[in-house]
């Protein structure tokens, strides 16, 4: 009935290590997700499912299923590729988004862009404070 | 000569000449009328061809099977009396386009107006040759719409403008009730064609339906005939160039009226009905044509206006169940035809040489224009009905017959011959006024131009018309007779009476009225010669008594008034009220269903609940409730819920084996998520307002009450989906595409060979209006300007140039480059993946889960990604996507291989489909519903794209309108940048 009866031990064993692994990483990054104290922290929890994890499920499927059809099935390569390629720009666009709110809120936690040089007529006592008053301004006005 | 040809020709050629015409370049005058001359003459020819058939009493026909089940072919037939129009149509035309020639002048568009008039001389001939009502009808509307044109040809003026509507907008409405009419009397006969009707008179008159049939068909040939009350679009009329009038107005367009009553005469007439719908239309607007005429001050309106009159003459002398009245009414629409086309070509001169109409200004062109003078003034003489000219036969038999009239109302008897009289009267003092008016007094003194003769051949054809009015008046018999019998034969076949045709028949009461009318005539001009003199325009009394103003009181009141009452009512610019109205009317269908028909259980018991699925279920209605709850507050939350809830109904199909479900929904998920997104920034922003809130009660019943609403319409929905759920579906469809799907389409994706092969013309339906709806989103975004809010760059562009303004190292729009550069280009390398995606996904859709649909979504979804990661203007200096012509070519694809089964002698959108040796990949299953296919493709890429455009280009568009401001700028140069 079920065709996962028919396969051999030996490839049965390390497709479901490689499971478990896979969905270990994920469960353990998303409890990162929800125990993790800041943004910038929580950002990284996930990349464990979506490094190894996903790796790891995906040798498991060629295995699984190399063994079943009794020739190499090598597509979730591909998969893998994508999810390496895809990956970074979503937590970029987050990050992105993230550090531009904090520093416009005047967040002391996030580093400031390299200050601007300094040219004749302008006064240079203002931004810090400047900064303040905007970003309590934009709190208000939300995003 | 064959039939066929005969009758083909006379249709075919004027219509191709007018598309001929139509090409020619502006100005070409004399290519023009060279052409339109040369095809009137040779309709001539192929006439005056079927003339040893007809005048033998054979009839010339031709049919082309067309829809045989339905009684629908292009049928011709042309018996004596079509004939007789025929020639008219040509005969008069060739005048015409001679006259028209010399009259139009080298500034306006010539070849415009002959293309026109060919046209309308097409549909003129289609009318009188047409062996099928439907048919008759077709050309009917035809000929409505040519004339439009026409009367509308110098559209600059606005009496063009509006006598052209005017025109249009009564004559078509007729058209339409001939129409419904025709259709009456095909059921009432069985059959649509011309001689089955002819002969199953009896049938028709007996019938339940004649009445109806009868008032529909009448009100198509009254209106076209100008006959009262709908005779005010004539006048207006008048602001056509004056051959237009000569040929429309006199000869052709309104005689199609009484064409078709005579020709209906036989099977229709003969009833009390008949008799006093036509005869008191006739009688009412011979007498208040004619009455009207004589207070006219446009030459052509006094024409239109005894134009009217003279056609209640025929209407009348058609409504007198008689059918020595039959004949006299053929007479007359020859004699009319003849001395009314030669008179408004005589005005035209008179309107060319002088510049006016007016016959205030005008007076004693009989010095200036002696030749063209005595033409009008036999014409005009004609028209009054004075003896030995054409005019005075027909109206002599017409008063004969208004004697003899039978009818069960005696006192008709007396008011019948009286208002003959009067009528005729009337007409001879018209005459005299239009003749005395214009050619006799003192010299004009204040006239535009120097009147003088025109130029000989413009003069022609009113030559030729007069000669015809003096002969046909002198030697009858021996020149119309033999035509004429003929017609009257064809109309009335075995019943025709005998008539004499002469110019003496003694002394009888007929030549005693004439005299009457003749002298009282005179009588009146004199006597009114005052009164005229200082009269304004329109007849006393019968002034505040005006068709055309009653006509535009309608039509405001039809579309304004009541449109915008209508608007008021039921429209509404607010989204909550109209969603509200359609979910209410949903509810409200879906409840009258289930009230008539019931809704009990289902046969099939449902199966367990997997709790996987069931989970995945609950988060989805976890999204749901959030989207729902945040949709006000929070859009964005709201939306990226509602992905989620996509997402799961996505992971459903795929759990119940739908993978092709499964992909659409996914795809169509994420570009419809997209264009949300994209729109969510020209959306206002919260307004929140404490004055203008309503109070705690007001929100809060309101709020019930849309809850109840969407509960109720959510409930029903779910409570149809489950009944037809656990219903076994029936057995016909489902089971014959999947048998049939491999061996009759050719492809194992049953879905896909549904779409593409077995509903393929719904599919290309669908498509259309895909395309259709791109259109008008892009039409409504390209006039939509946002809310003031909204127009500003947005804030963190706005910090990112403020930065780099701030640094002499950095030029503006360094950072917004920067800031994704890594995304940018992780993305750019995706971009030739999911098109190599989009075409396996195009290629393998026939036999396995794809398709065209699903192939042009992630295609348009690779493109969007680049506007969206490179900005608008980065992508379209880079890739050119002309939406417009993937759309185009997408359709036409698609319809093109659903044609090109018609080369192969098989149905419209039947597909053919073998295996194609192809050098390395070896046979491969090709179907042309492949190339359909592509074209559904290239269709959903170009409508996404173009939205999508229409989006961007939004932003773009936005920022330019919106002056920077500056303040803020600087406050912001720390805060961003790069880092």
């Amino acid at each position: 009935m079920n065709p996962a009866a028919d396969i051999p031990l030996w490839v049965a064993v390390p497709t479901a290590l490689l499971l478990l692994l896979g969905a270990g990483l994920a469960l353990v990054g998303s409890l990162g997700l929800l125990r993790l104290g800041s943004f910038y922290e929580r950002i990284h929890a996930p990349t464990l499912g979506t490094t190894l994890g996903i790796a790891s499920v995906l040798a498991a499927s060629m295995l699984y299923f190399s063994a079943l059809q009794t020739r190499p099935v090598l597509h979730e390569i591909l998969i893998g590729i994508f999810m390496v390629v895809t990956t970074p720009v979503t937590l970029m666009l987050l990050a992105r988004a993230a550090l531009y709110r904090d520093r416009t809120e005047g967040s002391r936690d996030v580093p400031l862009p390299s200050p601007p040089p300094q040219r004749p007529g302008t006064d240079a006592s203002a931004p810090d404070s400047v900064i303040v008053q905007s970003g309590a301004e934009k709190g208000r006005q939300g995003l | 000569m064959p039939d066929a040809l005969i009758l083909l020709s006379s249709i075919a050629l004027p219509f191709l000449g007018a598309i001929v015409a139509g090409l020619l370049p502006t100005h070409a005058r004399n290519a023009a009328a060279w052409l339109a001359g040369a095809i009137a003459l040779s309709m001539l020819a192929f006439v005056w061809a079927a003339y040893p058939t007809v005048a033998d009493g054979g009839v010339v026909r031709h049919a082309i099977p067309w829809m045989p089940a339905l009684g629908l072919d292009f049928s011709l037939r042309m018996d004596g009396f079509a004939w007789l129009f025929a020639g008219l149509v040509s005969g008069v035309g060739a005048l015409v386009v001679l006259y028209a020639r010399y009259y139009m002048s080298a500034e306006d568009p010539v070849p415009r107006f002959f293309a026109f008039l060919l046209a309308f001389m097409g549909a003129m001939t289609g009318v009188v040759l047409s062996g099928n009502l439907v048919q008759l009808a077709f050309f009917w509307e035809l000929t409505s719409l040519f004339s439009f044109l026409l009367i509308g040809y110098w559209h600059h003026t606005a009496a063009a403008r509006e006598g052209a509507r005017m025109a249009l907008t009564v004559t078509a409405t007729g058209g339409l009730c001939l129409f419904a009419g025709v259709l009456v009397l095909g059921h009432i006969v069985g059959s649509y064609d011309l001689d089955v009707v002819l002969a199953s008179g009896e049938r028709i008159r007996s019938h339940a339906l004649y009445l109806p049939a009868l008032i529909l068909i009448l009100l198509g040939a009254l209106t076209k005939s100008a006959q009262f009350p709908f005779h005010f679009w004539l006048p207006q009329a008048m602001a056509a160039p004056t051959p237009v009038s000569a040929y429309l107005h006199s000869a052709t367009l309104v005689k199609a009226g009484v064409f078709l009553m005579a020709r209906l005469w036989p099977v229709m007439a003969g009833t009390e009905a008949w008799f006093w719908i036509v005869g008191t239309a006739g009688v009412a607007t011979l007498l208040l044509g004619a009455y009207v005429a004589i207070f006219q001050l446009d030459l052509k309106g006094l024409l239109a206006y005894s134009t009217i009159s003279h056609l209640g003459l025929i209407t009348l002398l058609l409504g007198l169940n008689s059918e020595l009245a039959m004949v006299a009414a053929i007479f007359h629409i020859l004699n009319h035809a003849t001395f009314k086309a030669s008179l408004f070509m005589a005005v035209g001169i008179i309107d060319h040489e002088t510049g006016t109409r007016d016959i205030r200004r005008l007076s004693g062109l009989n010095r200036s224009m002696p030749f063209t003078a005595r033409l009008a003034l036999v014409a005009a003489a004609a028209m009054a009905g004075v003896p030995l000219l054409n005019g005075f036969l027909s109206k002599e038999m017409f008063f004969a017959e208004a004697l003899s009239a039978q009818t069960s109302q005696l006192f008709l008897l007396q008011i019948l011959p009286l208002a003959a009289t009067a009528a005729s009267a009337f007409s001879v003092a018209y005459s005299l006024r239009f003749i005395h008016g214009a050619f006799f007094g003192p010299d004009p003194t204040d006239l535009p131009r120097t009147p003088h003769e025109p130029p000989a051949w413009m003069r022609f054809p009113v030559e030729i018309l007069v000669l015809a009015c003096i002969i046909v008046g002198i030697l009858p018999a021996a020149t119309v007779g033999p035509f004429l019998d003929m017609a009257a034969h064809a109309a009335l076949g075995a019943a025709t009476p005998d008539y004499s045709l002469a110019v003496w028949h003694g002394f009888s009461l007929p030549l005693l009225m004439s005299f009457i009318a003749l002298t009282a005539g005179v009588a009146l001009y004199i006597g009114l010669q005052k009164q005229l003199r200082s009269a304004p325009d329109g007849p006393p009394m019968l002034r505040s008594f005006d068709g055309r103003r009653m006509f535009e009181r309608a039509m405001v009141f039809l579309s304004w008034r009541l449109a915008r009452t209508l608007e008021r009512l039921l429209g509404t610019r607010r989204l909550q009220p109209q969603l509200r109205l359609l979910v209410c009317v949903a509810i409200l269908a879906g409840a009258i269903a289930v009230q008539v028909r019931g809704l009990g259980p289902g046969n099939v018991m449902p199966s367990g609940i997997d709790p996987v699925l069931a989970l995945v279920w609950v988060g989805g209605a976890a999204c749901a409730f959030g989207a729902a709850w945040l949709a006000k507050f929070h859009r964005l939350a709201a939306l990226i819920l509602l992905g989620g809830t996509g997402l799961v109904t996505c992971v459903t199909f795929v759990w119940f084996s739908a993978p092709d479900l499964a992909l659409t929904q996914l795809l169509v998920e994420v570009v419809t998520t997209i264009l949300l997104l994209l729109g969510l920034r020209w959306l206002p922003k919260r307004i929140d307002n404490p004055a203008t809130r309503q109070a705690e009660v007001v929100t809060l019943t309101r709020r019930l009450r849309d809850l109840t609403i969407a509960i109720s319409a959510g409930a029903g929905m779910a409570g149809l989906a489950y009944g037809v759920m656990t219903r076994s579906p029936p057995e016909l469809l489902a089971q014959h595409f999947l048998a049939r799907a491999y061996t009759e389409g050719g492809g194992t994706n049953v879905v896909n060979v549904i779409l593409v092969d077995f509903r393929g013309f719904d599919t290309l339906g669908e498509i259309t209006v895909l395309a259709a709806v791109a259109l008008v989103a892009y039409a409504l975004l390209r006039r939509f300007r946002p809310a003031p809010d909204s127009v500003e760059i947005p804030e963190q562009q706005r910090d990112q140039s403020a930065y780099d303004e701030a640094r002499p190292d950095r030029s503006e729009g360094d950072t917004v480059a920067d800031w994704l550069l890594v995304p940018s280009v992780l993305t750019r390398l995706l971009f030739p993946v999911i098109i190599l995606v989009a075409a396996y996904l195009l290629l393998r859709g026939h036999d396995q889960p794809g398709g065209g649909f699903v192939a042009g979504l992630t295609a348009s979804i690779a493109i969007i990604l680049q506007y969206m990661i490179g900005g608008t203007h980065w992508v379209e200096d880079r890739l050119r996507v002309p939406p417009l012509r993937w759309m185009g070519v997408g359709l036409l694809l698609a319809a093109g291989t659903g044609l090109a089964a018609w080369f192969f002698g098989r149905p419209f959108m039947t597909s053919y489909f073998s295996y194609l040796g192809l050098p390395l990949l070896g046979e491969v299953p090709t179907a042309s519903a492949l190339v359909f296919d592509i074209g559904v493709f290239a269709l959903v890429v170009g409508a996404t794209v173009l939205i999508l455009i229409a989006l961007a280009h939004q932003s773009v568009r936005g920022q330019r309108a919106v002056p920077r401001s500056s303040e803020g700028r600087a406050a912001a140069t720390r805060v961003a940048g790069d880092d």
